[in-house]
């Protein structure tokens, strides 16, 4: 299973070049860059632990891709996102978010059901990889 | 990644081929016209008087690193050049500019990608307390990407007497990202030139890792009143005849005192010159004052100074924090 | 345009002795009248019958868009009947179209409920739309006041909450229709929904006529959808959604589709316009109520929009339904199969997705238009597309909008997840390129071909489409070309 989120989960994965240009796109754009990582990839998990502050004064992309690597020296078994934040009116949001690092191993998820009456189900989508607890995910 | 980066190169460029992309020759005159890197040393010139070889050493710097480049099209060369520098000289001399234009000629010639300057001492660098240095040092060097890192009196970083200094993991990482990131950005240590051997002699790292070392020599006194006309100048000052005289003056007795900064001295001296003009204008001011008035500096307002009264320079009197910046 | 020296407005007791008289003589034509800053502006494109003059034709929209009838009633003397006329102040000839003026009327704000399409609407599009001195009148443009804008709830989620609830940021969502429209039973159209998001699309589509027929009733499509949603979002680790159509006969009844919808755990439900505003705007306070996406298929919309001369502008029905709240709207594609030429789709797109519109008659925008911070609408483009356009796609319409690929998914040669696959790619490809500099109008072709390479699906759909394009001259381009060639 490959994890699709992110915009270019399609695509074979990222070297730190494509990384970068990337990233300049988005301080060209005046938005802020950040690094982020889990070992919980629910498309649901909204908050992905931060690897620093949002990095609102670097000019330069070489920046974001020495975080990253950073971030993969201690997190490279996991899944790294970075994340492009607009502070404009009107927005206030992430607009870019691609993954960048993923374990070796990516199980996926299940969906559980749970039968209610009128052929109702309950559906809940859960990560294989959360039944071993945090820290021992992913070898 | 291998397998994806060449991917992904794809994307980003249309040739399919680099070797049959190279050229056959390069007509360096027209390349180096063509980068703009004359432009700039035409502007050290004018903008910047003596240091005549400072200016050499960058004319062959920025000589070295075209043909660097036109090997590396040729594909006699693969490596990105170890570009970190020293600057060693006295306070005063030009370090600080030089470096400036250093950062427009490495972006000229598509060194650094953005050809800023971020300008540090040790207290942008070190931190107060444990966990505090690291981040602070990767929040520099981030910001220095694309561009240039000066480092002023990079030697203080280092304080063997103290074994728990931050300072050394501040030097740990620098040395690191030195290596690693050869392409992101280049590193300027500059200081004192005894000080900064003395530096380079317990960190071998460092040494190994400066490809290019530019000796910034005291100015002359010629220079240095030189540098003062043009000073004034900018600011629409000049002097009189005899202002001119005894700035002559002040200059030579200057250099034997302590604290000698060269242009700087000269920078500070004109400034508490102007603020005596004006006091003496307003103190005087019975009859209208002319444009003339405003922009001439007297020889009164020069021989207030107590490099003249008492023979120490007026900034001795300033605070010790000061004291190696004059 | 006739001379109008002649024409002023009759005070005083005359103004109401029994009788009839000149639309522009009551009050309703006011040359010199300045708009207030509340005032609600409507343009009108006017055609007058021969010999009626454009003037009094324009006073005449007015007059039967507000207080007038067609005789002096004496009754108007008990209200501060200037305050509640509209009033006609510019009548302008229309650029190459001989007989055709544009009219503006300005409305004092206390002619309309707060918060009420429905009122609105019966005023500015009511009778006066068979009115008889008229060939024909098409309302082109209107400007809403920021006093009144603040009377409604705007879009239930708008863009930026649904990609923080979709988790998926800074490229165009992908949709597809299910198809065939018609005929499929709830486990076979499941099938469809689950290929086609497992290959990589964030949505797949009811079709506005899909509610509950006798081939496939109302909750077992739903029923299989969700397990088809789940299936694909445990496949992917993406939330995925589909358009659960609850248009239905009675509100009841659609309240109870989407409740079901709600209780399956969709993101999103869809409605028709041909539900009516009324029952548009109930939805879009359910929807935000509820925290669900709320999708507006624009069924029927060309009976009205298409034709010059007579009826409403598509960016008049998108102005209402920014204010009604609905959060995906259908806006056109520019080069598919439906009616869109570049310049009048963007103004549609800068209707939908901006803060504030200048005025801009070159995409036929009247007015600066200030949405008072109301939510964005994403809009949805649909109808004839394909991987192959992805490039154009892109330029055209930018980031903020969905584009689906119904036919350029479900048909492609090796399949729907095939075709959903190779969508996503050739998306994902041209979004990576464009960030990356490239001159993607130009090098569309070769970005796609180069990401071909390691995506088999996509080179099958372009080898599949290559040749498809719909290119056929416009019926509702800008009277205001920038270049004299541009015709409709």
């Amino acid at each position: 299973m490959r994890l699709r989120q992110g915009q270019f989960s399609f695509l074979p994965d990222l070297s730190d070049d494509d990384i970068r240009t990337q990233a300049q796109y988005a301080i060209d754009n005046g938005w802020a860059v950040s690094v982020e990582y889990t070992d919980d990839p629910h498309p649901r998990n909204t908050y992905w632990e931060m690897w620093g502050h949002p990095m609102f004064d670097n000019r330069d992309a070489a920046a974001v891709v020495y975080e990253v690597n950073e971030c993969r020296k201690e997190h490279g078994g996991k899944y790294i996102r970075v994340l492009a934040f607009d502070a404009t009116h009107g927005w206030e949001s992430v607009r870019m978010s691609f993954i960048v690092n993923r374990p070796k191993e990516e199980p996926g998820f299940r969906v559980v059901r749970q039968e209610a009456p009128g052929r109702v189900i309950r559906y809940s989508v859960e990560s294989y990889a959360v039944r071993e607890p945090e820290g021992h995910r992913y070898g | 990644m291998t397998e994806s980066a060449t991917y992904t190169d794809e994307i980003a460029e249309t040739s399919d081929d680099p070797v049959e992309a190279r050229p056959s020759s390069i007509d360096l005159a027209s390349t180096f016209e063509e980068s703009g890197v004359p432009e700039i040393l035409r502007e050290l010139d004018e903008t910047m008087i003596g240091l005549a070889p400072v200016k050499r050493r960058l004319r062959e710097t920025a000589a070295l690193l075209l043909v660097d480049k036109a090997r590396r099209e040729m594909g006699l060369a693969t490596d990105t050049p170890t570009l970190h520098m020293s600057f060693t000289g006295n306070p005063g001399t030009g370090k600080t500019t030089v470096a400036l234009k250093m950062a427009g000629l490495l972006h000229r010639l598509g060194y650094v990608r953005k050809g800023h300057l971020v300008t540090v001492t040790r207290d942008d660098l070190v931190g107060q307390y444990i966990g505090h240095t690291a981040p602070k040092t990767k929040e520099v060097l981030k910001k220095a990407m694309g561009g240039v890192l000066f480092i002023d009196e990079a030697y203080y970083l280092y304080r063997p007497e103290n074994e728990r200094d931050y300072g050394q993991e501040a030097i740990e990482i620098l040395l690191q990202v030195m290596e690693n990131n050869r392409d992101d950005l280049v590193v300027i240590l500059a200081g004192y030139e005894d000080r900064m051997d003395r530096f380079f002699e317990s960190n071998p790292g460092f040494r190994s890792r400066i490809a290019h070392h530019i000796d910034f020599p005291d100015y002359g006194d010629t220079e240095l009143l030189q540098i003062s006309e043009t000073m004034l100048a900018e600011q629409n000052y000049r002097f009189d005849a005899e202002a001119k005289a005894l700035m002559a003056k002040y200059i030579e007795l200057r250099r034997k005192q302590p604290h000698f900064a060269n242009a700087r001295s000269i920078r500070n001296a004109l400034d508490r010159a102007r603020l005596r003009q004006a006091n003496r204008l307003f103190s005087h001011a019975t009859v209208p004052v002319t444009a003339d008035d405003l922009a001439t500096i007297l020889a009164d307002d020069l021989r207030a100074s107590r490099v003249f009264t008492m023979g120490v320079p007026d900034s001795a009197r300033e605070s010790s924090t000061e004291e190696n910046k004059e | 345009m006739n001379d109008m020296s002649d024409i002023k407005t009759v005070t005083g007791a005359k103004r109401y002795s029994a009788g009839v008289m000149k639309y522009a003589q009551m009050g309703y034509w006011e040359p010199d009248y300045e708009p207030k800053d509340t005032d609600v502006i409507a343009l009108f494109r006017i055609t007058p019958q021969d010999g009626v003059d454009e003037v009094e034709a324009a006073a005449a929209v007015a007059g039967e868009s507000s207080t007038a009838t067609w005789t002096v009633v004496w009754t108007d003397r008990l209200t501060a009947c200037e305050k509640y006329r509209a009033k006609a102040y510019r009548v302008d000839p229309v650029p190459n179209s001989p007989g055709e003026f544009f009219a503006y009327i300005a409305y004092d704000l206390d002619l309309f409920e707060p918060g009420s399409i429905a009122n609105l609407t019966a005023s500015i599009i009511g009778n006066v739309f068979g009115f008889k001195p008229l060939k024909a009148l098409r309302l082109e443009d209107m400007r809403l006041p920021v006093a009144y804008v603040k009377t409604f709830q705007g879009p239930a989620t708008g863009i930026v909450v649904e990609r923080e609830r979709l988790n998926a940021y800074g490229r165009p969502l992908l949709g597809a229709t299910v198809k065939p429209k018609l005929g499929l039973s709830g486990r076979n159209y499941g099938r469809v929904v689950y290929e086609a998001l497992k290959g990589g699309l964030d949505f797949t589509k009811d079709d506005e006529n899909i509610n509950s027929q006798p081939f496939m009733h109302w909750r077992d499509r739903f029923l299989y959808c969700m397990e088809a949603v789940n299936r694909a979002s445990a496949a992917t680790g993406e939330v995925k959604g589909t358009y659960l159509n609850v248009t239905a006969a009675t509100m009841e009844e659609m309240y109870e589709r989407a409740e079901f919808a709600k209780t399956l755990g969709s993101v999103i439900i869809m409605i028709d316009l041909v539900i009516g505003y009324t029952a548009i705007q109930s939805m879009a306070k359910w929807a935000r109520d509820n925290d669900m996406i709320l999708h507006l298929h624009r069924a029927g919309h060309s009976t009205y929009t298409r034709q010059r001369s007579h009826g409403v502008s598509f960016r008049v029905i998108a102005k209402w339904m920014r204010l009604a709240g609905v959060d995906h709207l259908h806006a056109g594609t520019v080069v598919g199969k439906l009616e869109g030429d570049p310049a009048t789709t963007k103004g549609y797109y800068d209707i939908f997705r901006e803060e504030y519109n200048p005025m801009a008659l070159e995409n036929g925008i009247f007015f600066d238009q200030d949405w008072a911070s109301l939510n964005k609408m994403m809009p949805v483009a649909s109808g004839g597309i394909h991987a192959g356009q992805m490039h154009q796609l892109l330029t055209y319409l930018g980031e903020d909008v969905v584009l689906q690929f119904g036919g350029g998914t479900i048909g492609h040669p090796h399949g729907i997840e095939a075709g959903a696959t190779a969508n996503r790619v050739a998306l994902e490809a041209m979004v990576f390129a464009r960030n990356a500099g490239r001159d993607i109008w130009n090098e569309g072709e070769d970005i796609l071909r180069d990401a071909a390479q390691t995506c088999t699906p996509l080179k099958q759909a372009l080898d599949t489409w290559k040749d498809v394009t719909f290119d056929y001259a416009s019926t509702d381009a800008p009277d205001f070309a920038p270049t004299p060639e541009v015709s409709a």
